[in-house]
């Protein structure tokens, strides 16, 4: 049980990581952004790229990954998202499929589609209880609740935090006030796609990285944004761990429904609480 | 003239929402613009406060073209906008939502609370609490308030006393006697004893035109006549 547990919030942690950028930039946008899942791959492949210049080292690494997401989700953002404006949310479905499509493809061209794997870089176990829990496992929940606490203080506490609270609820009001909304959504969804490039170093050592991860991580993203409301950072936090435990507890007993009684309950909460889009 | 308006036209897809509206509102001047709903009001503020964007026609500011320029560098420019809804920050508090108005304009986070404090004390005891807790006429004063932060020249004002109760409008109705004169403002109001009582002048709108323009204080102080328009 213990194991279970620990691995729920492991995945309820990446979920979060993951999923935070998306429900951002949904909340501030309303853009349903499918490039989110390029991101997360890019940051998997970019560790991969990174590793063998810094002689393995895990951590300079990852922020070598997650610094790689800066340039290219500022493109997407400038050249693609912002025309998306004020349009039918179908548009930026598949301008931003078409992005997804299109790097996976790129990816596949430079590292080839078969799967690699990546060691624990920890490779280390802690004794809980007589239950031996990989201490990599361990530093995501805790880097999910650091990651967690920082975007608490800087929404609750910088002036920039609060004009995108601001913006998340009211984006004209924001604009009447004199404040250039595009230039701070811009900001977010910089740092949003960041979070998604951490969240694909992370899981890399737990899964194996090709060319389709992102996919497979894009739907579990939105049941979490979904249950958690749109825009809303502690509903988020909240439904990634709900839903990481759901997916751990079912994969105990019946290992193909884990992911299925993900959008079971997202369905269920959709049906008591509608979103309006 | 600080707001020039001419043969303005608006279209909501193929729909011609503002046709050839033309209006001006002179330094200090106080502009009521009265009509039935869907008369096109909201539509002309928002075009001319940079939310929508023209068909055709010249929006003068203080001698620029400011046709398609977007509402933050308007706000900048000094035109600030106050919106029909009382639109506050609701996850913010009341300070929040001062310093955020103050931060475009670099003023200190203190000047700007008394501003809002100037025309509305008992705002001071609401301070640290959110804004969404706030009643109708609360976010109405405080959204005035917050609004001459930066010290704008023209106020565009949709509906400011729209589902107050009647306390509450001789308070926003207070507060506006007091801005009068100060800064220029073009107000959209149904209530015509809070326009007959402060207008210098009236835009009557009707199915997107401004057919008549009231200037004399008889014809405005005229509630039956002002009632036909509604």
């Amino acid at each position: 049980m213990i194991n279970t547990l620990a691995y729920g919030l492991t995945i309820g942690g990446i979920l979060y990581i993951i999923s935070v950028g998306l429900s951002l930039t949904f909340g501030t946008m309303r853009i349903v952004n499918f490039a989110h899942a390029l991101i997360y791959t890019v940051g998997a492949y970019a560790l991969i790229a990174a590793l063998p210049f810094l002689g393995g080292y895990f951590v300079p690494a990852t922020v070598l990954a997650v610094l790689a997401a800066v340039p290219l989700s500022y493109v997407i953002e400038r050249y693609i998202i912002r025309r998306l404006y004020g349009a039918s949310i179908d548009y930026a479905i598949i301008a931003t499929y078409a992005v997804l499509l299109i790097g996976v493809d790129i990816t596949k061209w430079i590292w080839g589609a078969t799967p690699i794997p990546l060691s624990d870089p920890v490779n280390q176990y802690l004794n809980i209880f007589g239950v031996s829990l990989p201490v990599y496992r361990l530093i995501i929940i805790a880097l999910s609740l650091l990651v967690f606490l920082a975007l608490e203080i800087f929404l609750r506490r910088t002036m920039v935090g609060k004009i995108v609270v601001a913006g998340l609820e009211d984006r004209e009001a924001v604009s009447s006030l004199g404040i250039n909304v595009e230039k701070y959504f811009c900001l977010i969804f910089v740092i949003g796609s960041c979070l998604a490039a951490f969240g694909g170093v992370l899981y890399s050592p737990i899964t194996t990285v090709h060319p389709y991860m992102g996919f497979q991580v894009l739907l579990l993203s939105f049941a979490v944004v979904l249950v958690g409301g749109l825009g809303s950072m502690r509903g988020t936090f909240i439904s990634a761990f709900v839903l990481g435990m759901v997916m751990a507890v079912t994969g105990r007993f019946w290992g193909p429904a884990a992911e299925t009684m993900v959008f079971v309950v997202m369905a269920v909460v959709l049906i008591i609480k509608p979103i309006d889009v | 003239m600080l707001l020039s308006v001419g043969k303005l036209n608006v279209f909501y897809g193929s729909a011609q929402v503002v046709s050839d509206v033309s209006l001006e509102v002179d330094q200090g001047e106080m502009i009521f613009l009265v009509g039935r709903n869907g008369a096109g009001k909201t539509t002309l503020l928002k075009t001319i406060s940079g939310f929508l964007p023209s068909g055709s026609g010249k929006i003068l500011f203080d001698g620029a073209d400011i046709n398609g320029k977007p509402s933050n560098e308007l706000a900048l420019m000094g035109m600030r906008y106050v919106f029909q809804d009382k639109r506050v920050f609701t996850q913010l508090t009341v300070r929040e939502n001062i310093h955020l108005a103050a931060y475009p304009f670099k003023q200190k986070a203190s000047e700007a609370e008394e501003k809002v404090v100037g025309i509305y004390p008992e705002i001071v005891r609401f301070m640290d609490k959110k804004a969404g807790g706030l009643s109708g006429g609360q976010r109405q004063l405080l959204l005035l308030g917050r609004a001459l932060i930066g010290n704008p020249q023209l106020l565009l004002i949709d509906e400011p006393t729209e589902g107050l109760a009647a306390g509450i409008i001789d308070q926003v109705f207070r507060v506006l006697k007091m801005m009068k004169g100060q800064l220029a403002m073009l107000i959209v109001e149904q209530n015509l004893a809070v326009v007959s009582q402060l207008a210098d002048r009236v835009y009557i709108m009707q199915e997107g035109q401004i057919p008549r323009e009231l200037v004399s204080q008889a014809d405005i102080q005229d509630q039956e006549q002002l009632e036909k328009y509604l």
